[in-house]
């Protein structure tokens, strides 16, 4: 037994009055068959039938007045109806709404009207700046502007990271690796299980050559030499694959030492450029790792590497390989010596040289007359 | 003074100004023997009689162009629509007449005249009883954009806008008319058009808001400080023309802006202040300006309106978004 109760005919009307009924008791009816004939405020309606079933009651005659939600017509249904389909409290809508109310009390509080000026200087910065500034670590406040209007811009940042200290961690702190050092400690650690490093050391006699001289332009040509002579160490290898490659074009990797961790740049086509050519490119990338510009794209391709430590110290080193490469040249500090020259002992000039290759794929003859061609570049051909 | 509710603050300045002022009449569907689908007009037929007072038929672009044919002629008609969605039939008296008649007569006529209606979704109403679409009005020359948050601000700036000399959208949160109670003295103040409402007094993010979303964008706002998170919250209130001086005062001292507006998202009224924030603010902004709105469809029925309105906790999440940046 289903009690229909009537609805709201309208938009928030009270009541509505019966004009005529179109069924009687015990008549069986479907779903949406008109039931009976409603008059409102508004309009004159028909009441369609809710549920399929027998009219077992009609809660009023021709002329009564109904209340909007009294019973009005009881069925004899199986028809579930919406309040249980759809739970106790279904989320219904209907035409005028429902307005929340409650017995809150609205706080206002404190309300100002219109604009109230900052109390301090704030900082005016250039987006690039701010970005710049966080990615370096620069606190804004310590930074003079030069732009319009007391505006930072990404050079009076710059002017802050150049005048910044190396080191600005502070000692004595477990500090947890990020970014290009957290990258080395992973991938140096993971490559030295496979690779058989053998390192080979050997001096240049710079004796002859300019003392104003580009020693790590010197160098990349003279790499250069080095493997059209052996083009065994400008390769790459795939140990697993057990695959090799080797390469007509020279990309040379450049370690560049900085505060930030190791970046390894790559000179594409070391064979193509001109002398004045490399300096620009070299200075472009140094300026580039300084200013954290430098692009992923800008450090990789390298088919060999070349560490010149010696702009800081020490002589011999045993560089690390970066595979896929099989080899690194690494450069030491250079120093006046004691030649002995004809008889003679005269006061020369040498570079250290150590060359790092992968045993699995470079024979030791291949390393040997690699740096030997080197080597004979770096003697003759200035 | 007596406590109220924001709708009764709404019938409350009507009645306060049509006693002081025998020009203002107050005309609609329903609103004179029935007082109101909302009852925002209860009473005023019998204070003020049915002269003042004028049911009208279901025909709301005859009421806008009969508003403006009084407003011409010196009368400050003060015209309902039941619902935002059946104002749209009176958008062509509205746009073409209403909001350029000064314009156009030189300064001659105007159109004194406030046009009412709640909007806004969350009363488990249709969708044409639901919708946001204040930037239709907003992107209309010579129209002034209304919206209060609370009964304090329903009262005064109601009566500022009947004071107003030009046309003003009067748009009434309906999610808020009952929802809670203020003290709100009649004393026939009001406040003024054209400037935002600074809510709470934050350091580290502006919150820009107005309508049924300041009570979302509060909620946030107490939740937020008690992550350690202190936001500024500004209602608009009038969002046409906009108090940029406020909005971006705000933002210079915090350096980070969300928008939070229930109308969808593409061209609503937040787009506007963003781009206003970036032409004007950019240099002291410390993350990119976001905004948490509606969605970009027709406000859903009942069951899923609670998830078309932005909630507490995606404004919540704009904010972190935004904190992310140093």
């Amino acid at each position: 037994m289903k009690i229909f109760n009537l609805p709201d005919l309208g938009e928030g009307l009270a009541e509505a009055e019966i004009r005529e009924w179109y069924v009687k008791i015990g008549d069986e009816v479907h779903v949406d068959q008109p039931l009976v004939s409603m008059e409102t405020a508004k309009a004159v309606v028909d009441v369609p039938s809710p549920y399929a079933g027998k009219i077992v009651e009609l809660h009023g005659k021709v002329n009564d007045i109904i209340q909007t939600g009294a019973p009005f017509i009881t069925f004899e249904t199986s028809d579930v109806p919406d309040t249980e389909r759809l739970g106790k409290n279904p989320d219904k809508g209907s035409v005028v709404g429902k307005l929340e109310t409650s017995e809150k009390k609205w706080d206002d509080g404190n309300v100002i009207i219109g604009a109230s000026k900052p109390k301090s200087q704030t900082i005016k910065a250039m987006p690039a700046a701010r970005v710049l500034a966080q990615q370096m670590k620069v606190d804004l406040s310590q930074v003079t502007p030069t732009g319009p209007q007391g505006l930072i811009t990404p050079d009076d940042v710059k002017k802050v990271i150049d005048h910044k200290p190396q080191s600005t961690k502070l000692m004595g702190q477990t500090e947890t690796l990020h970014g290009v050092r957290r990258a080395m400690a992973l991938t140096m650690a993971q490559l030295h299980r496979a690779i058989v490093p053998v390192t080979i050391i050997e001096d240049a006699d710079i004796t002859d050559l300019p003392p104003d001289m580009d020693m790590t332009v010197q160098l990349l040509k003279a790499m250069v030499a080095a493997v059209k002579a052996e083009p065994a160490l400008n390769a790459w290898f795939d140990g697993n694959a057990l695959e090799r490659k080797l390469f007509d074009e020279v990309h040379i990797g450049l370690a560049a030492d900085t505060k930030e961790g190791l970046f390894v740049p790559v000179i594409k086509h070391v064979e193509q450029q001109s002398q004045e050519a490399l300096r620009q490119i070299i200075d472009t990338y140094k300026n580039a790792v300084r200013t954290r510009s430098i692009t992923p794209a800008d450090m990789q391709g390298a088919t060999i590497t070349l560490s010149n430590f010696g702009m800081i110290t020490g002589r011999y080193a045993t560089p690390i390989i970066v595979p896929p490469t099989v080899a690194i040249l690494g450069c030491g500090r250079s120093r006046e010596v004691a030649i002995p020259r004809n008889g003679q002992i005269v006061i020369g000039r040498m570079v250290p040289l150590s060359l790092t290759f992968d045993h699995r794929v470079v024979t030791g003859g291949e390393a040997t007359r690699f740096l030997g061609a080197l080597i004979k570049y770096l003697q003759e051909n200035n | 003074m007596a406590e109220m509710t924001l709708v009764e603050a709404v019938n409350q300045a009507l009645v306060y100004e049509m006693q002081v002022d025998p020009d203002v009449i107050v005309m609609g569907e329903d609103v004179a023997k029935n007082g109101g689908v909302f009852r925002a007009t209860v009473g005023l037929l019998d204070k003020f009689g049915p002269l003042r007072v004028l049911d009208t038929p279901l025909a709301e672009s005859m009421i806008a162009g009969l508003a403006i044919g009084m407003s011409m002629r010196g009368l400050k008609p003060v015209a309902e629509f039941q619902f935002m969605g059946f104002s749209y039939p009176a958008l062509d008296q509205i746009i073409n007449h209403a909001s350029r008649m000064r314009n156009r007569t030189r300064g001659r006529f105007s159109c004194p005249i406030v046009f009412r209606t709640p909007f806004g979704a969350g009363i488990h109403a249709p969708e044409h009883h639901s919708e946001s679409t204040e930037a239709y009005f907003a992107h209309t020359p010579g129209l002034r954009v209304v919206i209060p948050s609370s009964p304090v601000r329903a009262y005064g700036l109601l009566l500022a806008s009947i004071r107003d000399p030009d046309p003003v959208v009067f748009l009434e949160p309906s999610r808020l008319y009952r929802f809670a109670k203020q003290e709100v003295t009649n004393d026939g103040k009001a406040l003024p058009l054209d400037v935002c409402f600074t809510l709470r007094v934050g350091e580290d993010v502006t919150l820009v808001t107005w309508g049924a979303m300041v009570k979302e964008t509060l909620a946030a706002a107490n939740s937020l400080s008690q992550q350690g998170v202190s936001a500024e919250v500004i209602d608009v209130a009038t969002i046409k023309p906009l108090d940029m001086e406020t909005i971006l005062a705000s933002v210079e001292k915090t350096g980070r802006c969300l928008v939070v507006h229930e109308a969808p998202l593409t061209c609503g009224v937040g787009a506007e202040i963003i781009a206003q924030v970036a032409e004007k603010g950019l240099f002291s902004l410390k993350a990119p300006p976001g905004r948490v709105a509606g969605f970009d469809t027709v406000v859903p029925y009942a069951r899923l309106e609670k998830y078309y309105i932005p909630s507490e906790k995606r404004i919540i999440d704009g904010v972190h978004r935004l904190m992310e940046f140093a």
